[in-house]
């Protein structure tokens, strides 16, 4: 056993490091504070994106077949760790779960022209699973995408489509055969381009960030958008959530928040002119979140590991899904509490700390425990592949 | 970066699981239960036939020569296991400081025998009041060549069935620690009746006459002993604690899954479910806090605030998987003719040993403050 980076990894660390912050561009900053651009798709945004697709980082971790550069799941993870420190607002999704999935399955046009976009960071795509009425149970989901000469008809309605107001494409789930014996055999994948007509956007505006509602109104869809088999989407969506669970939960951008609090607390003074770092229940909450953190940073640089070496259990990644995002909403009261009540004042107002970067995060912070997979489904996948214990109903 | 062990770790690993898998059924812990003293000597002699006691011990001493890693296999198993044999006080928090810095003369006289098990050895971490064992009440005084000791340590394990015990003294301007043998003239031994049933003895020490030939290091060289025994036994407690909890939890993961009630196992209730997944969680965050200590002591790489982050976990994971598993057994649970409470009793000694959770925070927040104090910036990894 030997829990330490290689002195390679290392090296890719601190490159990635040096090479994200480069990114992170003050004009990029500034148009970040825009709602409407904090997950990307800003002119910033677009500059920089193109510039790590052109400088190689995009295709790291695909397979060679498919153009990439078979990076381990391990480098994959020092990539990703470093790119959530950043802030950059990568779409990860687009890269890791849905791009190798369209070099795999896509028709050799669209291959030809989307998958390209991506590796060139020049296209964003956004997921179109959930709907008003299907979220955790997602195979009971209802747009319809009917065969109609040489395209498909689609009609429904997504919900929580991230990314999609900047999005080049809707990677859509829709039902195409309502009379399957099993609900998540009846659905196949297309991919919508945002600009078809029949297809609308509104937003939705959360607790933290803005994400969409999408509307599917007679869309005429050539068949040449249809990604894999139809009616065999369900392997599609669930084929690759190993690797995009391992993007949702990643220590490097809360441990970065750990250490700028600390840092701050060590540089402010209280009433008596000393640091607050002095203070007991100050060490207390950070020794709290050190702990915590510590667990986390290992769970991921195992499953990675373990991923490198085909031993990735069922339950091992249901157990990183939920740690991870529980410990998140933990670490964030954790540090906050240490900023004390200006750690309430949000970015850019008078007397904000750190940023507001705790303030954005709480409020963003909670999204995680119930999507990518509620995390009660994780602990039934636990007690169940983990424990052997029997399910009911 | 490898998460894995070697062949000849799981080898040992295999050896142990069996030969305390076939001497810890229920039945034979109850014969335990009920001897006088709780140490099952035919397993230690079991264990030391086999070679296992002397696994981190060097092989000109009678041991197989691995590493402390290795050494950790035989603890998680002792863990699931509970048996009740002196794996850490003997073969850790005594042996490895001794094999480390004692002299020639001291290792010859114990670990040979410690290894075939015939020779057993403890160590005194602490004293009524006082659970520092790098600031002792217990007093040296220079006498001619030699010490003279006085003072009491207590919470002593197998302090009665050892030969030597590892102690430390603070004489005038520096600490001593001491390989003290317990015929020592002036030393008495009162039982002290602990939660778990191991044996546990006060040592009052009055007036103890001891010679050189007993000092194992003294002033910087016995602060780094201290620190590093401390380490060394945070480790080990959380490497046991890794396999204690994972035998409650699947012990508690089975008795649910056959347990009816309303027709049904009480398994198939996702409140039950949800619970055992929890403790599940809690259990892996443990094991990779332990295997990070246990490995970076065998690399020799600093391992300060990896033993205090793992001795946390232990405390807590073992204090919420023990009323986990209480609680989802009910009665059945607290029923001394099933195994469980023996798991339980023990998840609260090894809670509450060498550093609770609360002392150990407290003194990882003081390391942090300093840390960002000093530099600044934390080394970030």
């Amino acid at each position: 056993m030997y829990i330490e980076y290689t002195e390679n990894q290392k090296a890719l660390r601190l490159r990635v490091r040096e090479y994200m912050r480069e990114r992170m561009t003050p004009a990029l900053l500034e148009e970040k504070k825009n709602p409407d651009f904090f997950e990307g798709g800003g002119p910033e945004f677009r500059k920089q994106f193109a510039q790590m697709g052109k400088d190689g980082w995009i295709s790291m971790s695909w397979p060679s077949e498919l153009g990439g550069q078979d990076a381990s799941a391990l480098e994959q993870y020092i990539f990703t760790d470093e790119v959530m420190r950043s802030t950059f607002p990568y779409p990860f999704l687009t890269t890791e779960a849905i791009g190798p999935v369209l070099a795999e399955y896509a028709n050799d046009e669209i291959r030809e022209a989307v998958v390209k976009g991506i590796l060139q960071g020049e296209t964003v795509i956004a997921i179109g699973y959930s709907e008003p009425a299907a979220g955790t149970d997602l195979a009971s989901l209802k747009t319809r995408a009917v065969r109609d000469g040489e395209d498909w008809v689609i009609n429904g309605q997504k919900m929580w489509t991230s990314l999609a107001n900047f999005a080049d494409y809707i990677w859509l789930a829709a039902r195409t055969d309502p009379d399957a014996d099993k609900k998540h055999k009846g659905l196949t994948m297309f991919l919508v381009p945002t600009d078809i007509a029949g297809y609308s956007c509104n937003p939705v505006w959360t607790l933290g960030t803005r994400t969409n509602a999408t509307f599917y109104e007679d869309v005429r869809l050539p068949d040449k958008y249809r990604v894999g088999e139809v009616n065999k989407g369900w392997q599609l969506i669930t084929g690759q959530l190993n690797r995009e669970r391992l993007s949702l939960v990643n220590h490097g951008m809360i441990e970065a928040l750990y250490t700028e609090t600390a840092g701050w607390a060590a540089a402010t003074m209280d009433r008596d002119e000393r640091p607050l770092l002095e203070q007991g229940w100050i060490q207390h909450n950070l020794a709290r979140a050190k702990v915590g953190l510590e667990a986390l940073r290992l769970m991921c640089l195992k499953q990675a590991w373990a991923i490198d070496q085909d031993q990735l259990g069922m339950a091992e990644a249901s157990v990183a899904k939920v740690y991870g995002t529980e410990f998140f909403v933990e670490i964030y009261r954790l540090l906050l509490e240490v900023l004390g009540q200006a750690g309430t004042l949000k970015q850019d107002s008078q007397g904000a700390i750190l940023k507001g970067k705790l303030e954005h995060r709480y409020r963003v912070g909670s999204i995680l425990t119930f999507g990518g997979g509620a995390n009660e489904v994780q602990r039934d996948i636990i007690s169940a592949a983990g424990l052997s214990m029997p399910r009911g109903r | 970066m490898d998460f894995s062990y070697s062949e000849e770790q799981l080898e040992v690993r295999a050896l142990a699981r069996q030969i305390l898998g076939d001497q810890t059924g229920n039945e034979r812990q109850q014969q335990i239960d009920a001897q006088e003293i709780r140490f099952d000597e035919k397993l230690w002699q079991d264990l030391a036939d086999a070679g296992l006691l002397g696994v981190a011990l060097d092989s000109e001493r009678g041991g197989m020569g691995f590493n402390f890693e290795t050494l950790a296999l035989l603890l998680e198993e002792v863990g699931r296991t509970v048996a009740a044999v002196p794996v850490i006080p003997a073969l850790v928090t005594a042996a490895l400081p001794l094999q480390r810095f004692g002299s020639e003369a001291q290792k010859h006289a114990c670990l040979p025998g410690l290894a075939n098990g015939k020779h057993l050895i403890t160590a005194a971490l602490i004293e009524p009041g006082n659970e520092d064992p790098a600031r002792p009440y217990t007093g040296a005084t220079a006498a001619g060549a030699g010490w003279v000791l006085s003072g009491s340590k207590h919470c002593v394990p197998y302090a009665q069935q050892a030969e030597q015990c590892l102690i430390t003294a603070q004489a005038e301007d520096e600490l001593l620690v001491f390989l003290l043998p317990l015929s020592s003239p002036g030393l008495t031994l009162k039982e002290q009746a602990s939660t778990a049933g191991e044996p546990q003895y006060q040592l009052d020490l009055e007036s103890v006459a001891l010679g050189e030939s007993v000092l194992i290091a003294r002033g910087e060289q016995a602060l780094e002993l201290v620190q590093w025994m401390q380490q060394l036994t945070r480790a080990a407690i959380a490497a046991m604690a890794t396999g204690l909890c994972d035998a409650m939890l699947r012990m508690t993961a089975e008795y649910t899954s056959q347990r009816e009630q309303f027709g049904v196992p009480v398994a198939t209730f996702q409140a039950v479910g949800h619970r055992a997944a929890d403790c599940y969680i809690d259990i892996e965050c443990l094991r990779l806090v332990s295997q990070e200590a246990v490995s970076l002591l065998s690399l020799g790489l600093d391992a300060e605030q990896a033993t205090t982050i793992a001795k946390i976990w232990t405390g807590d994971v073992c204090h919420r998987v023990s009323q986990a598993s209480q609680h989802l057994h009910g009665g059945t649970g607290v029923d001394r003719d099933y195994p469980l409470f023996r798991y339980c009793l023990m998840a609260r000694q090894l809670e509450l040993s060498v550093g609770s959770s609360a002392r150990l925070l407290e003194q990882l927040g003081t390391d942090i403050a300093v840390s960002f104090t000093s530099s600044g910036l934390e080394t970030i990894d």
